[in-house]
């Protein structure tokens, strides 16, 4: 394991009786990298992320946290990560200002460094005007800030984040990834689970989990060029048109479509290598400039990885 | 993850943030401090309201002036109704059999003689012990009435022999009060640790807190301790009411009686854990606390006697901590004993709470762990 990893994990599994939920999984996440891991819902993300905090013994394989063994080690890979759960896990009974005393206790912070760290953090994601306001009476965005600041009030090396942004609005949405954006120039190495494909391609590198089996792993160019994502001999273009429809079901018919998906207001083709976009305008019923060559986004990507596994 | 089950850090963090869920949820504050109160008074007084008009049948062989005066304080008394007259003695105690009257007087044919000559004269009284609640009334009141109607003299003019039946070990004093106070330290204690654990295993912050360094016990004693002392507070309430709205005095040693009940605290904190280790929801969590709780109240001997159960049944008994720590109470409270007494009952209750919080422990530590 070279010095610069942070997590590296090998051949884990979770068995819940005869269900394989995570199916000998490995990968390895550098230091500093903001890696996404992706994944529908019940793919084995979060039962993954609680295996690498511990909070989950694995039935197989292992993992280290900056070369800490998370099943031998566990306390000091406590003290090296933080985790930021699915749901909200703070305590909203007690203010914003206790919930961050209660974390810096946990990790027996002395006092000075305890308040030193706590009005950081609360300067870090903006709290400030909520320090004295019960945790449960903040809106959503602001109360995962606030379970952000707990995670990282003992200085983690490592952050692993479970959906953060599940259910909080596009602007605080951005917020947080600007903050986690800062983290990761610090160096903090982020592990972050999610299904906004907009939030994957934010990330360095992503994996991709579906049904326990880890089915990539790379840069988004690494996996737009898989072969199969856009198979030898074929290529990908967009099409627009006022009736995505009616052009879908057309395209599915043309002998030289391999794959169409609607996406937004346009068609996405996988068509045999050398069809001319004048050609499939004409086909289509569209003028020829609303016809073009494209890079397969990750969510392109994911779902010609997806159906690979299906057929 | 390998985590020290006796590893005490992190206890300072897990009470200070304990302390502020106990005072910030208000109602529960306030219902933890006035139910016991509550029940103590519901309980104590439905036990008092029977000491009047008990239902009571008379055998006079005697006929005389004196008996009929007697029985005239009988009535004046308040404490008996007289229903029958009995025609003869068989008649009398088949009436107390039967359950039709209670309480029995039967006066002998040398009633009037005797007094008339200044001798004391004897009146059996025979009082169904089957219902403590009535029957310690009873027997005081017969006594009382008794006395009396001596008047001054030093040796009894009238003796009055009570006789009570079913029951005959029944306590002198009263006998569900003093037993309230462990029901109700368990009840509040078991109630309060099992909603915290679970209500932090169900709102999904338990994973939050063991991804920090917090040891097993650190997390279990933080948890335990605020509801420790308000179960400790509810003891000194129910103690209090016990001697100022009911009246029974404290024979034995204070000390002894606090010190024990503390101990106590331990195994209903213990059995608080057993239920959080099982539960995954509060729902569950309640559920779980009234099935402890039932068999509790009902084999521990708070309402009647061990030795009047069935033996397999005392067997479950004998498993309970509330069983040894209402012979510690009674022990203490009325018959004024100490240690010397107690010691075999202070042994069993202190092993049940040591086997109670190190299995419980072990239990939430893995379930934590899954």
């Amino acid at each position: 394991m070279s010095a610069v990893t942070a997590i590296d994990v090998r051949t884990i599994s979770k068995r819940y009786g005869s269900h394989l939920v995570v199916n000998g999984l490995s990968l390895q996440v550098s230091r500093g990298e903001i890696f996404g891991f992706l994944g529908p819902n019940g793919s084995g993300k979060s039962t993954t992320i609680k295996m690498l905090c511990g909070l989950i013994k694995p039935s197989g394989g292992s993992a280290s946290i900056c070369g800490l063994d998370v099943a031998t080690q566990g306390d000091a890979v406590r003290r090296t990560i933080g985790y930021m759960s699915q749901s909200f896990s703070l305590y909203s009974d007690l203010t914003v200002e206790e919930n961050l005393e209660f974390y810096g206790r946990a990790y027996g912070l002395s006092k000075a460094k305890r308040e030193e760290r706590i009005d950081e953090m609360i300067r870090f994601s903006a709290l400030t005007p909520y320090r004295r306001q019960l945790a449960g009476t903040l809106s959503g965005g602001w109360k995962q800030r606030l379970a952000l600041a707990g995670a990282l009030l003992h200085e983690p090396a490592v952050l692993f984040l479970d959906e953060p942004t599940a259910g909080i609005d596009p602007v605080a949405r951005r917020d947080l990834w600007d903050l986690l954006f800062t983290l990761g120039e610090r160096g903090v190495t982020l592990f972050v689970t999610t299904h906004y494909m907009d939030e994957a391609e934010r990330c360095g590198r992503v994996g991709y989990i579906w049904n326990g089996d880890l089915i990539a792993v790379g840069t988004r160019d690494e996996l737009r060029h898989l072969p199969e994502v856009t198979p030898t001999g074929a290529a990908r273009f967009q099409a627009s048109g006022r009736d995505v429809v009616a052009m879908l079901g057309t395209a599915r018919k043309l002998h030289y479509v391999r794959d169409a998906t609607i996406f937004g207001s346009g068609l996405h083709l996988i068509v045999d290598a050398g069809t001319a976009g004048s050609r499939i305008a004409a086909d289509l019923a569209v003028p020829p400039s609303e016809v073009a060559p494209i890079e397969p986004s990750l969510e392109d990507v994911f779902v010609a990885l997806t159906r690979a596994r299906h057929t | 993850m390998n985590r020290n089950a006796l590893d005490l850090g992190g206890y300072d963090a897990v009470l200070y943030k304990e302390i502020r869920h106990v005072l910030r949820d208000r109602l529960t504050l306030l219902f933890s401090i006035a139910l016991p109160l509550l029940q103590m008074i519901l309980f104590g007084y439905a036990i008092n309201t029977k000491v009047e008009h008990i239902r009571s049948a008379v055998f006079n062989e005697d006929r005389g002036a004196r008996s009929i005066a007697f029985l005239d304080s009988l009535r004046a008394s308040k404490s008996f109704d007289i229903q029958r007259n009995a025609q003869s003695r068989t008649e009398l105690s088949n009436l107390i059999v039967a359950g039709t009257v209670r309480v029995a007087f039967d006066i002998p044919p040398n009633f009037t003689a005797d007094i008339n000559a200044d001798h004391p004269a004897a009146v059996q009284v025979l009082i169904d012990g089957s219902d403590s609640s009535v029957a310690q009334p009873a027997y005081a009141a017969a006594t009382a009435i008794g006395a009396a109607a001596s008047g001054s003299r030093s040796s009894p003019l009238i003796d009055v022999r009570p006789r009570v039946l079913f029951n005959p070990g029944l306590r002198s004093a009263n006998f569900l009060v003093p037993g309230l106070i462990g029901v109700i330290m368990q009840l509040i204690t078991m109630f309060l640790t099992a909603l915290s654990i679970v209500g932090e295993r169900e709102r999904g912050t338990l994973d939050q807190v063991m991804v920090t360094p917090i040891g097993a016990l650190g997390l279990m004693l933080g948890k335990v301790t605020p509801y420790a002392v308000i179960g400790f507070l509810d003891f000194l309430l129910v103690v209090s009411a016990m001697q100022l709205v009911f009246h029974v005095r404290i024979a034995g040693s204070i000390a002894l009686l606090f010190v024990l009940s503390a101990g106590f605290l331990l195994a209903a904190l213990g059995l608080g854990l057993l239920v959080s280790s099982a539960a995954k929801t509060q729902v569950q969590a309640m559920l779980g606390v009234l099935a402890l709780t039932l068999p509790s109240i009902l084999l521990s001997g708070f309402f009647f006697e061990l030795y009047l159960m069935p033996p397999v049944m005392q067997w479950f008994s004998y498993a309970i901590p509330l069983t040894y720590f209402l012979e510690i109470l009674r022990g203490i409270i009325l018959r004024g004993a100490g240690l010397a007494e107690l010691w075999p009952a202070v042994v069993a209750m202190m092993s049940l709470a040591i086997v109670l919080l190190i299995a419980s422990s072990i239990r939430l530590a893995r379930s934590s762990e899954s």
